[in-house]
């Protein structure tokens, strides 16, 4: 028997198998050819003939190694499977998986391109979809929270639609209602902590005792109050926030039943309430109970509390809001003098806790979406591309009988793929996003702090991936699939995408990017105006160089007011004396911070207003360098001296805007103004002086007429703010100015240190927000935007060299050429500004409300947003193109 | 000679179909399709052994060193649970293929 097994080695020595796998394989070939020899000698035929036979089943030297090869390759994949022939739709998705995988790998620029743009767009939806989670789609944190509510003094006669309630109409309201199941009152309050480490201010709220369990809140330690304690003489308990208890008490259990001294007073910690109540706003730390004596529940005049209640189970809000202003006319009957033109108003709590940010936050919502479908453009740009690149795969799965259902199929399964990985890489994007947007998100939005991606944002980036993967995978995928085996041949095996329906659908996708980018744009336009406009409004003062704190004077201890204006002296004398202070005042109210104090007044000389329409004027106790230190310009008489004192002529410096309002086209200067019943003439306060307008509440709201009075005088209401205008940086003078008030009171808490430009920040904090965010995903927009005609502008220049060195080779200008391929990206970017222009004609009227001095068409706005886009559209296709004209014509021609 | 590729395409399908009723070593399965075929088909050892590794890598078939009394030990290939499917399929699918094919051209089956 001849030995085959050296020839059949010999084949194997290239694959380089291992040895004992070799051995088999050639074992067993060998019998084969045994085998063979043996029949053939059998039928007759002489041993060379025989072994010719034998050696010929070897075929020539390559076959068997080649064949082998084959084997040992990594799992070859089938084809997709042709003829109509059964198929499993969980089979084909893997299969088509695998594939997909496999062509991402083996292009790894094109992955990555699509891949970061889809991270950008996923990514900034996802981010934005969490804050929308956190603050409008999370149930608030309370039991059965959609049946809490919020119920108001309608004064819209004065403008006041949702005004806080007086205290005798809530009882009313309480006792008179069937469509809730409790009503509870809150009051604002500030309490000073002391007897423990350094005197401290706390924001807090005195509530109902069944405030807590109308929420349905249950503390973390200790219990809530009880009836009895939500009566006079009896109410000195409070509930303490997680915070404040971690702060100040150490998070120690056993503070529950200790006394501490809030105002001057001892009160009994009774509870602590869980680390995520906010309630009605994250800056409160301490509550106690309201404890209405009898005088306050009879008065209707201090409109001052907040009203919840909830509803009863099955009572709509439309229900509750009938009964309410049934029984608001009720009262406006019995009460003439104080009801008049008073209704009642029920909102949900859940539209006042996040009412306001609610338009801005679904505005961005969209703008998100709309970045996202400019990366679906840039993408299905890119995969269009790529299909022409694959005409040949795609002609080999139809001449193997391929259906059209399972080309797309299998091309959305591959565009899938890619969004996927787009959504996880956008989820690292959200993540980063979100760190950065807690930075500058407004704090005091409800639930602000709880923005985090839960399951819910998880599934949505899953669902957005999904779609996106179908919107921009589908263009490419129908491309493929209408695919003509004879054009193709037709067109000598260049690809069908740069015949015309390629051409069609890539300009069709440049026109909508750029019409897309425009729309978000104008809008970021119309934002960052409205925000500069903000910005350069005239607040009435000078914000630079100036140091804020509030010094909150105990009740008991400064009731009385010899004390109060004592200490206030004693602060300004000894703040001014410090070095790098220029001046120091105190004051009531800090512009931009809250509206502050108002009282009714009457005019000498006019009729008294009739109820309900008294003169309100917003009013502030100053001390008498308040102007100067604030830079509130004196337009006419004298400012405050020292000399105004309680002994002497009561005096008042009016605002521009009540001089006008009051005494139109006379000089108030000599005028005079009373505040309550006038007995003696003594009683009149006379203006001295007439200072420019200050925009008290928001620098967006017309300001409101207003007086100062000077704490020497009138002892209305306490001053509460010490403002410092310094040659230094303010900052730098924080700690010695509260040291310094320290030196004349150990006790007194200083709190809210500030700068004058930070609370300007933060009273535009929102539109900042807002502003910020739309710009920068119209800035991301307009990159896409320019990166997708850029992209477009190359491949259709790339596909015309030949052409472009023809003309080059006949003669044609430089010029002539450049403005050909240009000509052609600026058609497509004229017709997307002008569907741009439309749709953002039709959409920026959904932001109005968050526009300021700027109408939402505002010409100039459109007109500098449509010129910009142009320009960088230029910009984008005249860089191919130039790249183009300086092809050798030589090349060009030989490219074929 | 019949295509190269048509007999690419069917050599699976005809292995597996060998080896359905019980195992049979390579030289077993050559000559099967030789003789079933009247001698259109045919797999030199070069094409034939690759191809049966191939199926055996894929899980279709396996293949085992069986020693039979007085004889050289040989190695058997027997259908896996797995290829029962694939040949349950592929049988599908040339049927459906045939009888179109057979519909278009006009020819019978033998």
């Amino acid at each position: 028997m001849p030995d085959w097994k050296q020839e059949i080695t010999a084949r194997l020595a290239s694959l380089r198998l291992q040895p004992a796998h070799e051995a088999e394989i050639v074992e067993e070939l060998a019998q084969h050819l045994d085998d063979v020899y043996e029949r053939s000698l059998a039928s007759g035929a002489s041993d060379a003939e025989s072994r010719r036979v034998a050696l010929r089943e070897l075929a020539d030297a390559n076959l068997l190694p080649n064949e082998l090869k084959r084997v040992h390759k990594p799992f070859h994949e089938r084809p997709v499977p042709g003829g109509p022939g059964r198929s499993n739709l969980l089979t084909d998705f893997f299969q088509d998986l695998r594939y997909a995988f496999r062509m991402q790998l083996k292009n790894p620029a094109f992955t990555i391109v699509a891949v970061i743009a889809l991270a950008l767009g996923i990514g900034a939806n996802t981010a934005i979809f969490s804050v929308v989670n956190s603050v409008l789609l999370r149930p608030l944190p309370y039991k059965d929270p959609e049946r809490l509510v919020m119920v108001w003094e309608d004064a819209s006669k004065f403008g006041y639609p949702r005004d806080t309630p007086a205290a005798a109409n809530y009882v009313d309201w309480r006792n008179q209602n069937t469509v809730f199941e409790g009503m509870a009152a809150i009051a604002d309050e500030s309490f000073n902590l002391t007897g423990t480490g350094d005197p401290e201010r706390l924001e807090g709220r005195l509530v109902s005792a069944n405030l807590f369990p109308l929420l349905g809140v249950d503390p973390q330690l200790g219990r809530t109050f009880t009836a009895t304690e939500d009566q006079p003489g009896s109410n000195h308990v409070v509930l303490l926030s997680h915070a404040l208890w971690q702060r100040r008490f150490g998070g120690d259990n056993s503070i529950v039943g200790k006394p501490i001294n809030l105002n001057g007073e001892t009160y009994t910690v009774i509870g602590v309430m869980p680390a995520r109540f906010e309630f009605p706003s994250i800056d409160d730390q301490v509550w106690a109970p309201i404890a209405f004596t009898a005088e306050d529940s009879a008065n209707r005049n201090r409109h001052y509390l907040q009203v919840l209640a909830r509803l009863k189970p099955g009572t709509t809000l439309e229900q509750a809001q009938t009964e309410m202003r049934t029984i608001g006319a009720r009262l406006q009957q019995q009460y003439p003098d104080s009801n008049t033109d008073l209704g009642v108003a029920v909102t949900s709590l859940h539209e006042h806790l996040v009412g306001d940010i609610k338009p801005a936050l679904l505005i961005l919502l969209g703008a998100v979406g709309l970045v996202l479908l400019i990366a679906c453009a840039n993408v299905a740009n890119l995969l269009l591309a790529r299909a022409a690149v694959r005409q040949k795969e795609i002609a080999v799965r139809v001449a193997l009988g391929a259906r059209r259902q399972r080309l797309i199929r299998q091309f959305l399964t591959e565009s899938i793929l890619l969004s996927t990985v787009g959504g996880v890489v956008g989820l690292a994007v959200a993540f980063g996003g979100l760190m950065l947007l807690r930075t500058f998100i407004p704090e005091n939005i409800s639930q602000a702090g709880q923005i985090s991606i839960d399951l819910k944002v998880l599934g949505f980036t899953f669902l957005v991936s999904v779609v996106t993967g179908l919107i921009f995978g589908l263009a490419p995928a129908l491309q493929a699939a209408r695919f003509n085996q004879t054009e193709t041949l037709k067109e000598g095996g260049r690809d069908s995408a740069t015949g015309s329906s390629g051409k069609r659908i890539r300009g069709l996708l440049v026109m909508s990017e750029v019409a897309v980018s425009l729309v978000l744009l104008i809008g970021a336009g119309l934002l960052i105006n409205s925000f500069l406009r903000l910005r350069s409004v005239d607040p009435g003062f000078r914000a630079d160089n100036l140091l804020t704190m509030k010094i909150v004077l105990p009740q008991p201890k400064y009731e009385e007011f010899e004390r109060r204006s004592a200490f206030y002296t004693e602060l300004v004398q000894r703040v001014q004396s410090l070095a790098g202070v220029k001046s120091a005042a105190v004051t009531t109210n800090l512009p931009l911070y809250r509206q502050g104090n108002s009282i009714g007044v009457s005019i000498e000389g006019q009729p008294p207003p009739p109820p309900g329409l008294e003169n309100i004027v917003v009013t502030r106790i100053i001390s008498p360098g308040y102007f100067e230190t604030m830079s509130i310009p004196l337009l006419s008489g004298r400012q405050f001296t020292d000399q105004d004192v309680r002994t002497g002529q009561r005096v008042v410096v009016i605002s521009d805007g009540m001089a006008r309002r009051y005494w139109p086209g006379e000089d108030p200067v000599g005028k005079r103004i009373g505040t309550g019943r006038i007995r003696r003439p003594e009683d009149w306060f006379q203006v001295i002086g007439v200072v420019k307008d200050v925009r008290q509440v928001e620098l967006t709201a017309d300001p409101r007429p207003q007086m100062y009075l000077t704490y020497r005088q009138a002892g209305f209401f306490p001053a509460e703010d010490l403002v410092v205008k310094t040659e230094v940086d303010p900052a730098t003078l924080a700690a010695t100015v509260r040291q310094t008030v320290w030196e004349i009171d150990k006790d007194q808490p200083v709190s809210n240190i500030r700068t004058m430009e930070e609370i300007l920040l933060q009273s535009i904090a929102r539109q900042r927000f807002s502003m910020l965010l739309l710009a920068i995903f119209a800035g991301v927009a307009l990159i896409l935007a320019a990166v997708g005609i850029y992209g477009v502008m190359s491949y259709s220049v790339a596909q015309r060299t030949h052409e472009i060195g023809i003309r080059m080779a006949l003669g044609a200008q430089t010029g002539t050429v450049l403005k050909l391929a240009v000509g052609y990206g600026l058609k497509l970017v004229v017709a997307g500004v002008v569907i741009g222009l439309i749709a953002a004609f039709a959409l920026t009227r959904v932001m109005s409300t968050l526009l300021f001095g700027v109408t939402a068409t505002d010409p100039a706005t459109f007109t500098l947003i449509s010129l910009l886009l142009i320009a960088v559209a230029t910009i984008a296709s005249y860089i191919p193109a130039r790249r183009a004209t300086k092809v050798n014509p030589i090349i060009a021609l030989r490219y074929e | 000679m019949l295509d190269r590729e048509l007999k690419k395409g069917s050599a699976e399908l005809l292995i597996l179909s060998l080896v359905e009723d019980q195992p049979r070593h390579g030289y077993d399965i050559g000559t099967l399709i030789e003789k079933r075929s009247g001698g259109t088909l045919r797999f030199n050892v070069a094409s034939l052994y690759p191809l049966l590794y191939r199926l055996e890598k894929r899980g279709w078939i396996q293949g085992r060193w069986v020693e039979k009394a007085g004889q050289r030990r040989r190695r058997y290939y027997r259908l896996t649970a797995a290829g029962k499917k694939v040949l349950a399929a592929q049988r599908n699918s040339w049927r459906e293929f045939v009888e179109a094919i057979r519909r278009i051209t006009g020819i019978e089956p033998a």
